[in-house]
């Protein structure tokens, strides 16, 4: 759709395809806040919200491409709004609690226990680890999604990923990575 | 890789093995039924949260953003000369007052300066009466 039409044209086009560009987005949307919430019910919530903020300014977007960031970019700032709204007090890369033992007959899945352990980081690295690694965003995009410099997006990202080793070396036992 | 108990990790907290814990999840199904269901309900379009500062949207408005600025101006001038016009009346009564209490206090000396000179004309009154009386008795 968006290739075809101009910016000018854009927003009366997404109005008459809203269904399409939900169904379109609903997955990454829905994933972002899953992966950051760790809660079903709280992440279809701040999806739906979402998407009603999408339909109310669909006259502000220019392009399919503008769309997107502008979901990316939303969802995140929803999901920390909700992260805040629920639990309040912001904790420190370091001092973010470790997630309970995991039991291995019962968790058998490294997938699960890799995403146990993003949703207890803090919540711009937890982001930015989301946007990483399910986006496949580079730390350029993610740092405009979310208006932070560069610099800071990668050295979250590697503090991120050595928090990551070290959590899941207490959580599943003596790991040498 | 190598864990310390029986079982081996498949993966560790690779890049690969991130991808794959945080790969897209499909949305609950009926999902897009129901944000249509939001949209065509106008009371349910407002996301929970945004409606405390609703009415902060009014200085979304470049003109109005101009009338806010231009009203706490004026404020700001009203405010000022009427502080002034209760200044300037109360240094008024405060002159006013120094002037009646100076006022008080001369006519009051006045007053004693008097009451002094009526005491001496008595006194001496009756000084010249006992005299006389006292030469019509000799």
């Amino acid at each position: 759709m968006a290739e075809l039409i101009s910016a000018e044209q854009f927003p009366a086009a997404a109005e008459g395809d809203f269904a399409g560009i939900v169904r379109r987005y609903q997955a990454m949307v829905y994933s972002i806040a899953l992966h950051f919430l760790a809660d079903p019910s709280a992440s279809e919530e701040v999806a739906q919200d979402v998407f009603l903020q999408l339909h109310a300014n669909l006259s502000r977007l220019k392009s399919e491409e503008h769309v997107k960031f502008w979901l990316r970019k939303v969802t995140s700032h929803r999901c920390i709004d909700w992260q805040r709204r629920r639990r309040p007090q912001a904790v420190s890369l370091e001092d973010a609690p470790d997630p309970p033992a995991l039991n291995r007959a019962e968790d058998p899945w490294l997938s699960r226990r890799l995403r146990q352990l993003v949703a207890s980081l803090p919540e711009k690295p937890r982001l930015i680890v989301i946007l990483r690694y399910q986006e496949d965003m580079d730390a350029e995009d993610i740092a405009e999604v979310l208006a932070m410099p560069i610099a800071t997006v990668k050295s979250h990202l590697q503090r991120s990923l050595a928090m990551l080793r070290a959590k899941a070396a207490r959580a599943i036992g003596e790991v040498t990575i | 890789m190598t864990v310390s108990n029986d079982r081996p990790m498949q993966a560790e907290p690779t890049e690969s093995a991130l991808r794959n814990a945080l790969r897209r999840r499909e949305a609950p199904e009926g999902f897009a039924d129901r944000v249509w269901a939001r949209v065509a309900e106008p009371d349910s379009r407002k996301p929970i949260g945004t409606r405390r500062e609703s009415w902060l949207r009014i200085f979304a408005v470049p003109l109005a953003r101009w009338a806010a600025a231009a009203a706490v101006c004026v404020a700001l001038v009203v405010g000022g000369i009427y502080y002034r016009n209760v200044q300037r009346e109360r240094a008024q009564g405060e002159a006013a007052k120094q002037q009646l209490i100076l006022a008080l206090r001369i006519a009051g000396s006045k007053l004693q300066v008097a009451k002094s000179k009526i005491h001496q004309i008595n006194a001496n009154r009756v000084a010249t009466d006992q005299s006389e009386s006292h030469e019509e008795k000799e």
